[in-house]
């Protein structure tokens, strides 16, 4: 899939501006700070809804349209799926609150080819892989970012699974809440049944979902990474599940594992009441990488947590175009700084076989002559787009 | 800056506090007030005064009635099926039931749902009454009519639990398409609701 057209409004920098997408590659070049990444967020946006720099979607928000009556950042894109047109419209406007800081109330409105959606029915429309140097703290930071890691993966590909995540993050809160009214005031502990069935149905489905991809990404990506490392380094990726610690003891029938969940949640009552909060489920998963056996949070370099996340990020490509049978749009910011000339010509290479490609740079004598005679290059400069070639 | 004079703040206050007013709808209808014939203000007081005096709860089934009635008018009516209930969240629930002219029975306001977040538990609810009126009375049906939100259905589910047992037979309202509606406007749940429920023609 590519996109043909996008348009951005109050967008961080870009105040208004509107290009013309051509297939191939588009090179986003420009100094620091000049709104390349922006650009690359708002495509992100249009797949997840969500920014993948910040949880607070509200900083996206242009800073000069916050002082407006109604602050509104749009962006509205025309995109080819399948050989079909299609249109796709996110309106973020912003409520309440203090405008100028941004911290108001931020409303979501998505329009897909002119009818209104909830994210969890738009999800999925567009799919695009998003590659950029923070990337790492997948790795060094807590299992909250690996879990959102998943939910932005996944949410773009399997059918139901924003559905479910929704519906379980709001069931989660109500059991949670209901567990400290237990804790605080005694009560009917059978209040809780409802709850309890309503987070193994969603929960179990999350779980199933999290543990096939991951799976299926991974024997994607650990060719690549062999290959990327001239034969020398084994990559996979293993989810622990909260539930059973290990993927391995995870029931492999979706009605098994939603009955031993539901067991587990019913035979946690007490423990779950005296804490006040709900022990286990998918809001306790993780994910660890894994090079040569070891743990690349423990063990890993540099340069081999960079080569691990290029492996993960082309076996993810690979995987949502066997999902779907459309190549998501490649989203790569400032990352071929990072890698050595091999491994840069190795992503270069695979990133022909997409059929949308933008990526940003400060520098251009990074890409060979040829590489940047195959694509368009547009200076970025103070919210500003000039296609220079 | 100046600001109201105190009596006409005071009403832009108290307007202010009801559901779906905004500080500019308040101050307008307070302006609207100052500036209309004195009977209009006084009608409004008057009503206003009359509102609380005038209403009470049903003994019964907890459904708003006139002050100074033994039960309300459903309950006390010969015509109504003594033995079908109708469970609801609140008053105005039954009055778009009763529009419908569909049901016969008699209806039981809960007055709100079981709801973790907002702290409100089995105690805060007329359940004890309605699990009583169940028990004692001859009751063959009890339809749960709570919304279909996350709180109705945990409600629901928790009453059929206490009902059970009871020797009514217990239902809950069916779920699915709106009449009228597109398939291509409804969400996910919806269909897939609608289409677990789906009925042989």
């Amino acid at each position: 899939m590519r996109l043909t057209r996008l348009s951005l409004t109050n967008y961080r920098a870009f105040a208004q501006v509107e290009v013309v997408l051509p297939r191939g590659v588009v090179v986003l070049v420009g100094d620091n700070a000049q709104g390349k990444t922006s650009l690359l967020e708002s495509v992100f946006f249009l797949a997840a809804f969500t920014s993948f720099q910040t949880s607070q979607d509200n900083q996206v928000v242009n800073f000069t349209a916050r002082g407006d009556d109604i602050p509104v950042t749009r962006i509205v894109a025309e995109y080819e799926r399948a050989e079909k047109q299609h249109k796709l419209e996110i309106r973020l406007i912003l409520q309440g609150g203090s405008a100028e800081y941004g911290t108001g109330r931020l409303r979501k409105e998505i329009l897909l080819d002119g009818i209104k959606k909830n994210a969890a029915a738009a999800v999925g429309h567009f799919n695009a892989v998003v590659f950029i140097p923070q990337m790492s703290r997948y790795i060094d930071n807590g299992p909250e970012e690996r879990r959102r890691y998943l939910n932005l993966t996944l949410a773009q590909i399997v059918p139901g699974y924003a559905d479910d995540l929704t519906r379980y993050t709001r069931g989660l809160i109500r059991r949670n809440a209901l567990l400290k009214q237990l804790q605080e005031q005694g009560g009917d502990a059978g209040m809780l049944d409802y709850w309890d069935e309503l987070l193994a149905d969603c929960g179990s489905r999350l779980i199933s979902a999290r543990d096939a991809a991951v799976r299926e990404i991974t024997a994607l990506a650990s060719p690549v990474h062999f290959t990327l490392t001239g034969m020398e380094e084994n990559f996979s990726m293993q989810y622990l599940p909260a539930l059973t610690q290990v993927e391995a003891d995870l029931p492999g029938d979706i009605n098994e594992l939603h009955a031993s969940y539901l067991a587990r949640l019913r035979g946690n009552h007490r423990v779950d009441i005296a804490r006040g909060t709900t022990s286990i489920g998918p809001h306790r998963d993780d994910l660890r990488f894994v090079v040569n056996g070891n743990n690349l949070a423990d063990f890993g370099s540099r340069g081999q947590v960079r080569t691990a996340l290029q492996s993960l990020k082309l076996g993810e490509l690979q995987w949502m175009k066997e999902r779907t049978g459309e190549m998501p749009v490649m989203l790569l910011d400032e990352t071929l700084a990072e890698l050595d000339e091999h491994r840069r010509a190795g992503l270069l290479e695979s990133l022909a076989e997409c059929e949308q490609v933008l990526l940003t740079t400060t520098d251009l004598d990074l890409f060979t002559p040829d590489f940047l005679r195959s694509g368009q290059i547009w200076q970025v400069r103070a919210g500003e787009i000039e296609i220079s070639k | 800056m100046a600001g109201l004079p105190e009596p006409l703040q005071d009403l832009v206050d108290a307007f202010s506090r009801l559901p779906g007013i905004g500080p500019k709808t308040a101050s307008r209808l307070a302006f609207y007030l100052l500036n209309s014939p004195d009977e209009v203000s006084h009608g409004l007081s008057s009503a206003l005064e009359g509102l609380k005096a005038g209403i009470t709860l049903c003994p019964e089934c907890f459904n708003i009635t006139l002050a100074g009635r033994e039960r309300c008018e459903i309950c006390s009516s010969s015509q109504r099926d003594t033995a079908s209930l109708c469970v609801v969240e609140k008053p105005l629930d039954v009055l778009v039931l009763e529009k419908t002219g569909a049901f016969t029975g008699r209806y039981h306001v809960l007055h709100g749902v079981l709801s973790p977040i907002e702290g409100i538990g089995p105690n805060d609810l007329r359940i004890r009454e309605l699990l009583d009126r169940v028990r004692n009375g001859d009751i063959h049906e009890v339809i749960l009519a709570t919304n279909p939100s996350m709180e109705g259905d945990a409600t629901a589910q928790y009453l059929q639990k206490q009902l059970a047992g009871s020797g009514a037979r217990v239902t809950r309202l069916a779920r699915g398409l709106p009449v009228g509606g597109e398939l291509e406007y409804a969400d996910q749940n919806t269909l897939l609701r609608a289409l677990a429920g789906r009925q042989e023609l």
